[in-house]
């Protein structure tokens, strides 16, 4: 039991990003519920009565001011549903509104896991970015709302260094909204080296842009998903596409549902067809590779070359164009990786480059850890690069670390037991977490 | 069942015992063998590292001891930190540049972070303080630790408390000076560092010029002037140069005298090694035992020509190799065993030596004695046996002899080889004229004379082979 330092207490592990919340137990090695963090709701008229529907979650009265029924899950949001509106708690990778995250988490540890809170202590991650506030707020939830005996709240940008199996590491997390590089040394993250920018935002704004602006070679392209299709007929490539609309849904379809469902159609492009070059920038190659085909659910389909590479090229260098139409870029990875190393002791950016560590869904993206490396060693000629191959590592590194982490027997010392927080109150977060 | 109905069934009469009996399930294996399965519960437990009454729950042994102690709570090691009454910080710890709240502060943080300093550094953050480096917070915190140590009573000996002071030392500029260079070093610009690389190959190709140019040199000034004029400094291994350093050594040896005689205004090649003698006065070798040898390569100084420093007992002197084995018997007679010594002064290096050399002697001079009296043996029997065979007919001994003459020279060659070069043609001339029985003679003495003849015969056999 000694030998490994494990002791298990059937801990829960809750990791909430802005794609998805993770939850599962300490000590296994993927998450038992893997929930979007998007939900949809339909918002509560005024003083009116609460109906239940097919699907709706309970909510309590403190969320029946905002939502008459809430979607959460698998079917939440994915599932078209008249004047069903689309929310996400999170906003630039903190926790912007509270109200869902009770049922979020509800759904996860109720609906899928099928657990008491009351009975498991319950590790919750936050970014190193995240207010005290906020953190003080995620504790009350926990101990008030989900009566959990222990809570702790730790870092994602330790703890993927734990899930990495280090203790000194440089993280670069690149998720859904934000990039960041966290030096960690000694399972502590150095705050004045943390640098992060909503760069995968950009990203995905300049993926849309290429989508929906025509070109000499085709028109834009209608992102409309398949729940609004009612059929559509095989076209050859570049043509027109053939389908018809579910005219019956337009009307009930609202903005925020709409837009979801469009960010969903242009991430599935990103994540299928959009790379980067492993060398940098160069026409030449860009135009060598072979173009991908790819179909969008209106039937449209095309090949796409040169404009795909240009998507993951964003990540790296922005053009001179965009910068100079824009002075408030996001910062690209190479600034943040400086940016974050200058901040660092001069005698700790060796030690850092020899354990950077790559982590988030967002470097899941196409010849990412290849461009990186090739970046890294042109400054740093003894980079070394732990980014692993198994997605479910690369994307649920913090909930790893977490469940690591919560698996310590030496770590039991650390939780906030509910005696504790009925003593001391908000203040004791600041001080046990550090 | 009345018999008319059990009639009805027919000739197809059912087994009735096949449809009481049980069915038969196949056995469940029993993986466990006999040994008692473990149990396990769920138990509460509390770290007694915690400070409030939170239980936690585990699985445990049914067997194990609930009552002992959480295994994990011992990891909990609180580090040493240093408090200090106000008194003592008036006494000692004043800082024109330090608060006393402001170092309160710095110790609480250092004590926080288990003085990891790089954490206590970016934690760092006093309300109204300026801004610190990570020196500045060291330096601070370890002089603190340093007066703290050095003003209070000490219970152990002095040696811990100076350990413990030293542990704290930090020599704050030093460590300023050694990240300014590591930043500079890290702040060279590509070019910068394509620069410093091409300098470095300038260097190392100037460098070979010049190593070059000088053999030339040498290699000129020794074909004027002979070996002992080349250049006092030169340090090059390259093999060829010295392989004919080698060849030309012996040549040059004879006519040392002619190339001195003819080059004495050789520039470097006579001063160069009474410069690289320290010289220091006679007074100061003896009061330090210091003993100058000469050294020998003074006139080549070759990288393969000189000599390393090395220990005395490893170049102990040593007999000649072909009577080794005699001088050691001899010695080890007297209970004298020459390969170790256990003081090997320099006197007593010399003691051996010269006992070697008087064995040595000894042995030579007992050789040589061995085969006198061998000699005169053989001659001795020869006359006695002349004396017998006067009196016999002379024919028949002639046509005997022409014989046996023959039978003689096939065994003198035998003979020959046998022998040792220095006293074979000794022998041969008188194992021609003795024949077989000086053979066997020859036999005996052989095996009287032990390890020189197991010398020879491996002479003889190279010869036979040639």
């Amino acid at each position: 039991m000694v030998n490994y330092g494990g002791d298990e207490v059937s801990a829960l592990v809750i990791d909430i990003g802005a794609s998805s919340v993770r939850a599962g137990y300490a000590g296994d090695d993927c998450p038992k519920a893997i929930i979007p963090t998007s939900y949809g709701y339909h918002p509560a008229p005024p003083d009116a009565d609460v109906t239940m529907s097919d699907g709706a979650e309970n909510i309590d009265a403190v969320n029946k001011s905002k939502f008459a029924n809430i979607y959460i899950g698998q079917s939440g949001p994915s599932i078209w549903r008249e004047g069903m509106e689309v929310g996400n708690p999170m906003v630039e990778g903190l926790i912007q509104d509270f109200n869902p995250i009770k049922p979020l988490i509800d759904h996860a540890l109720e609906k899928t896991m099928r657990v008491n809170s009351s009975e498991h202590p319950i590790l919750v991650t936050e970014p190193t970015w995240n207010t005290p506030a906020n953190r003080e707020r995620m504790a009350e939830i926990m101990f008030e709302e989900f009566n959990v005996p222990a809570f702790y709240i730790a870092n994602t940008g330790v703890l993927n260094a734990f899930a990495a199996g280090k203790g000194s590491a440089l993280v670069i997390d690149v998720g859904q909204s934000m990039a960041s590089v966290t030096p960690v040394v000694d399972g502590f993250v150095l705050r004045k080296g943390l640098s992060y920018s909503p760069l995968p935002k950009l990203i995905h704004a300049h993926a849309r842009h290429i989508l929906i602006s025509p070109t000499p070679h085709r028109r834009g392209i209608e992102l409309l998903p398949h729940q609004l299709i009612a059929n559509k007929t095989l076209v050859d490539a570049g043509a027109p596409p053939k389908f018809t609309i579910r005219q019956d849904r337009i009307a009930g379809t609202t903005e925020s549902w709409r837009n979801w469902a469009e960010t969903r159609e242009i991430d599935e492009w990103v994540q299928s067809v959009a790379g980067v070059l492993d060398q940098g920038w160069n026409d030449a190659v860009a135009a060598q590779r072979t173009a991908r085909q790819y179909e969008f659910p209106t039937g449209y389909n095309n090949y796409f070359g040169l404009e795909r590479f240009q998507v993951g090229e964003q990540f790296f260098t922005h053009s001179p164009q965009l910068v100079a139409s824009n002075p408030n870029l996001p910062k690209t990875i190479p600034q943040l990786i400086t940016e974050a190393l200058r901040a660092c002791d001069p005698e700790l950016r060796q030690v850092l480059m020899g354990n950077v560590v790559l982590t988030g869904g967002g470097t899941l993206f196409s010849g990412f850890a290849d461009r990186l490396t090739a970046e890294l060693t042109r400054s740093f000629p003894h980079t070394k690069i732990h980014a692993p191959g198994n997605p479910v590592e690369r994307r649920y590194g913090g909930w790893l670390g977490g469940s690591i982490l919560a698996s310590l027997g030496t770590f039991h010392q650390l939780w906030i037991s509910k005696e504790e927080w009925q003593e001391h109150g908000k203040p004791i977060v600041g001080q046990r977490c550090k | 069942m009345p018999r008319e109905l059990y009639a009805l069934i027919g000739p197809s009469t059912p087994a009735l015992s096949a449809q009481l009996a049980k069915p038969r399930l196949k056995q469940k294996p029993n993986f466990g063998g006999t040994a008692p399965r473990t149990k396990w519960e769920l138990r509460t437990f509390k770290n007694p590292a915690r400070k409030d009454g939170l239980e936690l729950r585990h699985w445990e042994k049914v067997g194990a001891d609930s009552a002992a102690d959480y295994p994990f709570a011992k990891y909990d090691i609180q580090p040493n930190s240093y408090q200090y009454s106000p008194e003592e910080y008036t006494r000692l710890l004043e800082d024109k540049d330090w608060t006393k709240e402001e170092t309160d502060y710095l110790l609480s943080v250092v004590k926080e972070y288990d003085s990891r300093w790089y954490i206590v550094h970016d934690r760092y953050n006093f309300p109204g303080g300026h801004e610190r480096t990570l020196e500045d917070l060291k330096d601070r915190y370890c002089s603190v630790c340093r007066k703290l140590i050095r003003n209070r009573p000490w219970a152990g000996d002095d040696a811990g408390k100076t350990l413990l002071i030293s542990s704290y030392q930090f020599d704050k500029e030093r460590e300023v000076t050694r990240k300014k260079y590591l930043k500079s070093l890290e702040d060279r610009t590509p070019d910068q560092m394509a620069e410093e690389e091409a300098l470095y190959i300038e260097v190392k190709r100037l460098e070979q010029s010049e190593r070059r140019f000088k053999r030339d040199r040498e290699n000129l000034l020794r074909t004027l002037a002979g070996i002992d004029s080349g250049l006092p400094d030169i340090v090059e291994d390259d093999p060829l140069p010295l392989a004919i350093l080698e060849g030309s050594k012996t040549k040059t040896k004879k006519t040392k005298g002619v190339a001195e005689a003819e080059s004495p205004a050789t520039p470097a090649a006579a001063p160069a090694p009474t410069v690289k003698k320290p010289i220091k006065s006679a007074a100061y070798d003896a009061q330090h035992c210091i003993i100058r040898t000469e050294t020998l390569s003074a006139a080549i100084a070759t990288k393969a020509a000189h000599q390393p420093a090395y220990l005395r007992s490893f170049k102990l002197p040593a007999p000649k190799a072909a009577i080794a084995p005699k001088v050691t018997q001899a010695l080890a007679e007297l209970g004298i065993s020459h390969t170790r010594l256990v003081m090997p002064t320099r006197e007593n290096a010399l003691l051996l030596d010269s006992l070697i050399e008087a064995t040595t002697t000894l042995v030579e001079t007992k050789r040589a004695y061995d085969k006198a009296e061998y000699e005169i043996q053989v001659l001795e029997n020869r006359l006695g046996l002349r004396e017998k065979s006067q009196p016999a007919e002379g024919a028949e001994g002639k046509i005997e002899g022409g014989a046996g003459m023959d039978v003689n020279d096939a065994q003198v060659g035998k003979e020959v080889e046998e022998t040792d070069g220095e006293d074979g043609r000794a022998q041969s001339i008188l194992s021609a004229r003795s024949g077989g029985r000086s053979r066997k003679h020859a036999r005996r003495s052989m095996s009287i004379s032990s390890v020189d003849t197991v010398s020879t015969r491996a002479n003889n056999k190279r010869q036979k082979r040639n």
